[in-house]
């Protein structure tokens, strides 16, 4: 429940303290590891009792110890336990179990839940305050990306040579694997985790979201799944890449069942997020903000998890009878036993192509978002921004089968799939048009966050193009499975929903952390990514054109110059990181303070003190305009009149 | 002395003047118009990175590439001359924030129903031109035999193995090369299947790709008008070896080709092309 009032603020620090809170309060993580490595111990304990025999057979043929680790349900159920231990540890069931014994949380526990008077300890327990659950999210999804662009590194210094044994097929299919699935979860959660939870409420004039203990549910879901991700390298590691395609993945090593686990539990953490933040942007919005005076981030972050409240679940689903497969013996996609591979394939699709724009479109609305402020315009038609998101949403869930038109499966679904598919490049062109008609004639101030908007356009324009080469059945033809694939959805999703998310996070990096991001230096690391990300991805185009697979650990000798090419892009791409990823840091840690409204925006966000005091806004606005009244005669300071 | 030029475009294009005899229009027209000669005399480059072409329908696929290119330059580049135009003429520098706003329009309906339908025409244009193109080219299992310039088809089962491809000919006593043998100017019908995982059965030059799934068998054909030697590869992760999954598809005559199927069937590895790469 939302805090309401300041009334109730009455309770003191010890009072903290008392009977229910005395529990809650020794939660954090460390006794989420802690529960986590019990229940995970005793999970594995009970399941190897019960599936005694593989065990025995297993401690008998494999002298390393890890006999256990051959049984994919003792495994499955090990991950679990872990995943439950970890959540009854970090106090996620504190509120349900106090509710079903009758004694609900008070309102000096609920305080305490959303982090008053706590110092940095509250960015380490089940904190509700979306501001310390919107910089977790930013945490986690920067331990991500950089995790996932180390492998990156890793796979690009095997392709650096023809015949490289750099890392060998099993480790580089594993990496493969592993960099494709951290990054998709890094990805989707980068621009709603931390900008849809720290920004959000704030800018619609609420005091915290909706749902604020299933907002930290979903943060901590993830957390508690990062580690079981981690293993699969340690685990024999997953043959499959992030697709998981089966039956191959019926062969995987137990390495294959953290993969499952890991979006089992990812899901759900979407699924509980996705309510959340649909639900605060709907009933949460202060008075006066009518649809219309919604800032489009708004519109952006509601279309990405509300576009994934329907494509996790098939992606769940998918995992769910891919682990029976493995776990039990059914037969959903072994073709011998009447089941079919193109089953898992339309389940992962009808996932894989909304999540796409899952991803994609909060980026570009956090960039269409700053836009008007950087130009000093209000945002070129609203309402043409607005219909580009929702039909980009409608249209995204009927384009699945462009993922297997080679497959073999329903050929004559092709010309539908063709069709709905270039069509998404008229909504997608309209918010071209967006953006070009807000700089129209603007002042365009060039600080780095705009700067970002224009690498976007360039990258977007690539990322889209070569998207209707791939939508067309007789290009799809050659380039299906091929380097091009690679290129196209990297200039996509790391050219356009990366670059955005770096923009929004100078843009908004003074309101989270209470300093300024040093553009300086962070210039330097921004544009070296930008250079670094063309020569990587225009190299692989080429070595694409020209036909090489996707996937490969070895290559014919006739690609090896656009994949050296390709390799010292990849090398600047790290450099350029590292550069951001320091000014990050050194920003955060000693940066000049930022005051309330650097960039003289007129957002909701900007108007709260900075720091963010714990419930936002003493007295909650009213809205009478939308958010983007620059250069209107009439424009006039909307929080102007409040209550 | 950014500020002048800001100040001329931002005030003088306002009344009297068409919007086409505005300065910013007619520079980014200008440069739109440079960028886009640029594009499109490059717009060869993508085919010709694709190489060499061994069969009609690699001819439709390149010609497709060409096409979809010579579409794309006039888009992109409108997109990138607003964004070089407007670094050039409507960029405020300093550290704070620019004093006075920017013209408060916000909306042009014209542009937008303008652009709507532009993109709109783009796209029927590129999805007829694929549908067409699908007639053309057989697509996994739309089997469409229409070149029929030459001798009777032959049929080949392809099958996927980890991490081999396995030819069969059945009309020729099943005799199996893991080499692809193909007569020149002849249909060769592919009958896809897999005995373990799903791989894609690809040859390169030929634009000739369908998934190999178990216990499916996906028909493709292709009709190859030279002779060479080309490339066989896996287009679809399949495990451990995915990298290494290559063999070659050679195409030669008609007599070469009866030569290596009467040594294959007699199981004797002798003669000049068998030597070369018959088992």
């Amino acid at each position: 429940m939302a805090i309401q009032t300041q009334e109730h603020t009455s309770g003191s620090a010890p009072s903290n303290a008392r009977a229910g809170g005395a529990l809650m309060s020794r939660m954090n993580l460390v006794t989420a590891i802690i529960g986590g490595l019990i229940v995970m111990f005793a999970a594995h304990y009970l399941a190897a009792a019960f599936f005694v025999m593989p065990v025995l057979e297993g401690d008998a043929e494999n002298p390393s110890g890890l006999g256990w680790l051959i049984d994919n349900r003792i495994t499955l159920t090990t991950m679990f336990g872990w995943v439950l231990g970890f959540m009854l540890g970090i106090g996620a069931f504190n509120g349900p179990v106090r509710w079903v014994l009758g004694k609900d949380l008070t309102d000096a526990d609920s305080l305490f839940l959303a982090g008053k008077d706590q110092g940095v300890g509250r960015y380490f327990r089940f904190t509700t305050d979306h501001k310390v659950v919107g910089i977790q999210y930013l945490i986690i999804t920067m331990t991500l990306l950089g995790v996932g662009g180390t492998v990156a590194m890793m796979i690009r210094t095997n392709l650096m040579t023809p015949h490289s044994a750099f890392l060998g097929p099993t480790t580089y299919n594993t990496f493969v694997g592993m960099h494709g699935i951290i990054m998709i979860i890094a990805t989707i959660i980068m621009v709603t985790g931390p900008f849809g939870n720290f920004i959000l409420p704030i800018m619609i004039g609420a005091r915290d979201m909706a749902f604020p203990r299933l907002n930290a549910l979903s943060f901590w879901l993830i957390a508690s799944v990062v580690p079981v991700l981690l293993s699969v390298p340690f685990l024999g590691g997953m043959p499959t890449g992030w697709t998981a395609y089966n039956p191959l993945a019926s062969q995987g090593p137990v390495g294959m069942d953290g993969f499952i686990v890991t979006i089992i539990v990812f899901a759900v953490s979407s699924a509980v997020a996705g309510a959340n933040i649909t639900t605060t942007a709907v009933k949460m919005r202060t008075r006066g903000m009518t649809w219309t005076r919604t800032p489009i981030f708004v519109y952006g972050v509601v279309a990405s998890v509300g576009l994934a409240i329907p494509a996790f679940p098939t992606f769940m689903a998918a995992q769910v009878l891919s682990g029976l497969d493995r776990g039990v013996g059914t037969s959903f996609y072994t073709a011998e036993d009447g089941g079919s591979g193109w089953l898992y394939a339309n389940l992962f699709w009808l996932m894989g192509h909304p999540e796409v724009y899952v991803i994609l479109i909060p980026a570009v609305a956090a960039l269409l978002e700053l836009t008007p402020v950087f130009t000093r315009k209000p945002l070129f038609s609203f309402k043409a921004a607005v219909i580009a998101i929702a039909g980009i949403v409608g249209l995204s869930v009927l384009v699945w089968a462009h993922h297997m038109y080679i497959s073999g499966w329903a050929p004559k679904l092709g010309g539908p799939f063709m069709l709905t598919t270039e069509m998404i490049s008229i909504p997608t062109g309209l918010l071209f048009l967006v953006f070009i008609g807000t700089m129209w004639r603007g002042r365009i101030w060039t600080r780095l966050p705009m700067m970002a908007v224009y690498a976007m356009l360039w990258n977007f324009v690539i990322g889209g193009v070569t998207g209707v080469y791939l939508s067309d059945i007789p290009v799809d033809e050659a380039m299906h499975g091929s380097m091009f694939v690679t290129a196209h959805f990297h200039y996509t999703l790391m050219g356009v929903a990366l670059t955005g998310t770096m923009g929004a996070l100078v843009f908004w990096f003074s309101k989270m952390t209470g300093r300024m991001f040093n553009e300086r230096i962070g210039f330097w690391g921004f544009w070296i990514v930008q250079i670094g990300f063309n020569v990587t991805f225009l190299g692989m185009f080429m070595v694409g054109f020209a036909g090489q697979p996707r996937r490969v650990f070895n290559y014919s000798e006739m690609f090896a110059n656009g994949n050296f090419v390709s390799t010292m892009g990849a090398y600047t791409i790290f450099i350029g990181m590292l550069i951001f990823l320091y000014t990050i840091i050194s920003s955060w840690r000693g940066g000049e303070i930022a005051s309330a409204n650097p960039w003289n925006a007129k957002t909701l966000e900007w108007q709260v003190p900075t720091p963010v005091p714990l419930e936002n806004f003493d007295v909650l606005p009213i809205i009478t305009s939308d958010p983007y009244g620059y250069g209107r005669p009439t424009s006039e300071p909307k929080e102007g009149a409040s209550r | 002395m950014a500020d002048t030029a800001l100040h001329e475009t931002q005030e003088s294009p306002a009344a009297g003047k068409r919007w086409w005899q505005r300065p910013e229009v007619r520079a980014i027209f200008i440069i739109w118009l440079i960028l886009t000669i640029i594009g499109e005399a490059l717009a060869w480059v993508p085919a010709w990175l694709m190489g060499t072409s061994a069969s009609e329908q690699m001819d439709e696929i390149k010609q497709t590439m060409t096409a979809f290119t010579a579409f794309a330059a006039p888009v992109a580049t409108l997109v990138w001359a607003a964004m070089i135009y407007s670094l050039a003429k409507w960029r405020y520098k300093g550290d704070t924030p620019p004093p006075d706003d920017a013209p408060g329009f916000t909306t042009n309906t014209p542009s937008i129903m303008l652009w709507v339908i532009a993109s709109g025409v783009l796209t029927m244009i590129v999805f007829i031109w694929g549908l067409l193109k699908i007639a053309a080219i057989p697509a996994a299992g739309a089997l469409a035999l229409t070149s029929t310039n030459a001798g009777p088809p032959i049929e080949i089962q392809v099958t996927g193995n980890q991490w081999v491809w396995n030819f069969t000919y059945p009309e020729l006593g099943n005799i199996q090369s893991d080499v692809l043998y193909l007569p020149v100017d002849r249909t060769a019908v592919f009958n896809v299947t897999s005995v373990d995982v799903i791989h894609s059965f690809w040859i390169v030059e030929m634009g000739v790709k369908v998934d190999a799934n178990p216990g499916e068998i996906a028909k493709t054909q292709v009709l190859s008008h030279s002779l060479g030697t080309y490339d066989v590869r896996c287009a679809e992760l399949c495990g451990l070896f995915h990298g290494a999954m290559e063999t070659q598809a050679k195409v030669v005559t008609q007599a070469e080709f009866d030569a290596w199927a009467a040594d294959e069937g007699a199981f004797v590895p002798v003669g000049p092309v068998a030597a070369e790469g018959g088992e």
